[in-house]
């Protein structure tokens, strides 16, 4: 595949009193050119830590512990400070998930894009000008509201803004850390679909963090599903939703309310993820998991399954027989809850 | 079928914070944010009242709660005012009508045991000190944390946010409400464990013919748990009657909007266009007649003038719209 960033066994470990915390655990994922990629899991699985490391905007107690991340051909985890620096804005570039973290609330909007483009992208102040403009346009903001100070915006504003910002200087790649999470659906599809028009008028690739499937359904060509710090799941969307192979996936379908879908019990994953600062040998979902069979002990790796679709689960072969039975609650009130 | 909560009529409005003009104009403006709001639901059934932020949903759930005093209207339970009741005389309400806090994290205090959080209301409702280990153990049964000694003699740092949240609704059950009334009961929690307090809840409502409304911003929990819903907007309901109806033929522009855009976590999902335009106006400079007629793509002449009343447009439904 012609990937545009290949993440391979990456690692990131948070050092705190008690020991290193493994919040991603080796994670192996391919973001293709031109498309939209969802990471998605709960809080805790790593997906946040991940996209932050992909971007090299982590707090100073994480480090990349192993791995490589190779982004149009260059290794961002062995890549010296000073050049990766020059690939942010340029050929990469972060959407957070509060727009207010993006913009600073003493400036006027305009001046931010402004700055970025005449500071790192080396326009004159004409040239910048014209490209501001030209920036809100593409994300549906009027030009004129370029004057406005960021808390004169609403949030659905303040995200479009935050998007055209991290659009200044062309990135092939935008990393998006729950974009839409905080905002009110309405607002929520606006700005989703300005994400996917940029990505259909611009090229772009989007990684696009986020602990809702139907944001992944709606908007993504491919997703990455995260546990406990580790990839269970990856390949197209359609693959990955309509046919999952690997219980949590089955679990996280089965869970979520379906506004068209009438009627019947939500199924819930009983029991909680592990702590990552010991976590358990073997599967880590395995705890949770309703299918685990003795050689669940042992972990699994990310396999290809079906063409194109990987799964880390040693009875992903068997998942259009166990697809059935994730759908019944009864399956998962088998797996006690354990005591936290 | 009687509601056993009310709201008539119910209004609120705060003060907005004052611009320099008004402070020299001596003006004092005020945000309407519940505006003219009936409903009731009764014992045994589900209410939602669903909106965006600033629509006024919590407000009106306050309101309801009788933790916010009413600019104007009245709220009802089992047939009596109890607007105006204070003090001691409005005990028996406190203790009938609960309500279940959105965040888990920081419902319950810390210091305490989960055993002294659920004795705490009891306590404070006068029932007698040796009834309490018999109620505790009912309401842990109800939330379905088992074994209960497991984790009554825990503090909460130590429970998950689905246990947690299980703790928080059996404290509001522990005391035999006749209604409950959930802000965001799950939004503070992951998708996988939201299920299980749902079925939670609902299990509850039908158990114990609890009178019960949902706050959320999210349609498709809301089908899920509730039979009725209240769409409001702008601090108005402008729409109301069985969920399932109301998201398989939304009569208010508002609603269809609000449907629209809900993803489903589905692949082939042909939503079309949002039928909406713009985001929600100023508070305080709200457009005259139909508050949603800027963002309306069937805005005629008459909703410029007239403020569209919520009427019966069939069976058990209502709506504000002259079109409707």
């Amino acid at each position: 595949m012609d990937a545009l960033l290949s993440v391979r066994d990456l690692a990131v470990h948070y050092a705190t009193a008690e020991g290193p915390v493994r919040a991603v655990d080796g994670a192996s994922f391919e973001v293709p050119a031109r498309a939209i990629v969802g990471l998605v899991g709960e809080s805790g699985c790593g997906k946040s830590t991940l996209a932050r490391a992909l971007m090299g905007v982590m707090p100073r107690t994480a480090r990349i512990a192993a791995g490589s991340a190779v982004f149009e051909g260059r290794d961002l985890v062995t890549l010296p400070p000073a050049q990766r620096r020059d690939l942010l804005w340029r050929r990469m570039a972060f959407v957070p998930q509060t727009a207010m973290n993006a913009l600073d609330p003493v400036q006027r909007v305009g001046a931010q894009v402004m700055e970025v483009l005449t500071e790192r992208g080396g326009l004159t102040r004409q040239a910048a000008q014209a490209r501001a403009a030209e920036l809100f346009a593409l994300v549906g903001l009027d030009g004129g509201r370029l004057r406005d100070w960021p808390h004169q915006f609403s949030g659905g504003m303040r995200q479009r803004a935050s998007i055209a910002l991290a659009l200044a200087l062309n990135p092939a790649l935008l990393i998006a850390d729950e974009p839409v999470t905080a905002l009110d659906v309405i607002v929520q599809r606006q700005v989703l679909d300005v994400m996917k028009e940029l990505q259909a008028r611009l090229g772009l690739a989007m990684i696009l963090v986020t602990h809702d499937v139907a944001v992944v359904a709606y908007a993504c060509d491919r997703v990455v599903v995260m546990y406990a710090g580790r990839v269970v799941e990856s390949g197209p969307v359609r693959a990955v939703l309509e046919a999952p192979l690997h219980p949590y996936t089955m679990g996280l379908m089965n869970a979520f309310p379906d506004l068209e879908r009438a009627g019947g019990e939500l199924v819930p994953i009983e029991g909680a993820p592990p702590s990552l600062l010991d976590p358990p040998a073997g599967c880590r979902f395995a705890p949770r998991c309703p299918f685990a069979v003795a050689r669940c002990a042992e972990d699994p790796t990310l396999m290809e399954v079906a063409p194109d679709h990987h799964a880390a689960c040693w009875r992903a072969g068997e998942a259009p027989a166990l697809r059935p039975r994730a759908a019944q609650a009864a399956t998962w009130a088998i797996a006690a809850e354990p005591l936290a | 079928m009687t509601a056993l909560i009310a709201a008539r009529d119910l209004a609120k409005a705060f003060p907005a914070s004052r611009r320099l003009g008004d402070v020299l104009r001596g003006r004092r403006p005020m945000v309407r944010a519940v505006n003219g709001v009936s409903l009731g639901v009764a014992a045994g059934r589900a209410l939602g009242i669903v909106g965006e932020s600033g629509c006024g949903k919590t407000t009106t759930a306050r309101l309801l709660l009788r933790l916010e005093e009413a600019s104007s209207g009245a709220v009802l339970f089992d047939g009596q005012d109890v607007t105006a009741l204070h003090g001691r005389a409005l005990l028996p309400f406190r203790a009938s009508v609960q309500l279940v806090f959105q965040n888990p994290f920081d419902a319950l205090n810390p210091r305490f045991t989960i055993r002294r959080s659920l004795a705490e209301p009891l306590s404070n409702f006068g029932l007698p000190a040796e009834q309490h280990a018999a109620r505790i153990l009912e309401a842990m049964a109800r939330v379905r944390l088992d074994p209960p000694e497991a984790y009554l003699d825990r503090h909460p740092h130590e429970l998950s946010g689905g246990q947690l949240q299980r703790v928080v609704l059996a404290r509001a059950l522990v005391g035999h409400p006749r209604a409950i009334i959930a802000d965001e009961p799950v939004s503070m929690l992951d998708v996988s464990v939201r299920a299980g307090v749902l079925n939670v809840l609902r299990r509850a409502r039908d158990e114990l013919q609890l009178a019960a409304i949902y706050i959320s911003h999210d349609l498709a929990l809301i089908r899920y748990v509730c039979e009725e819903v209240a769409v409001m907007y702008l601090g108005r309901i402008v729409e109301s009657g069985p969920t399932a109806e109301i998201i398989a033929a939304p009569a208010h522009p508002y609603t269809r909007a609000l449907v629209a855009a809900v993803p489903v976590p589905r692949v082939d999902q042909d939503r079309g266009a949002l039928p909406i335009k713009g985001g929600l106006p100023d508070q305080l400079n709200q457009p005259t007649g139909c508050a949603f007629r800027e963002r309306c793509p069937l805005a005629i002449g008459r909703c410029a003038e007239e403020v569209p009343l919520l009427r019966g447009i069939a069976a058990g439904r209502l709506a504000a719209c002259h079109l409707a």
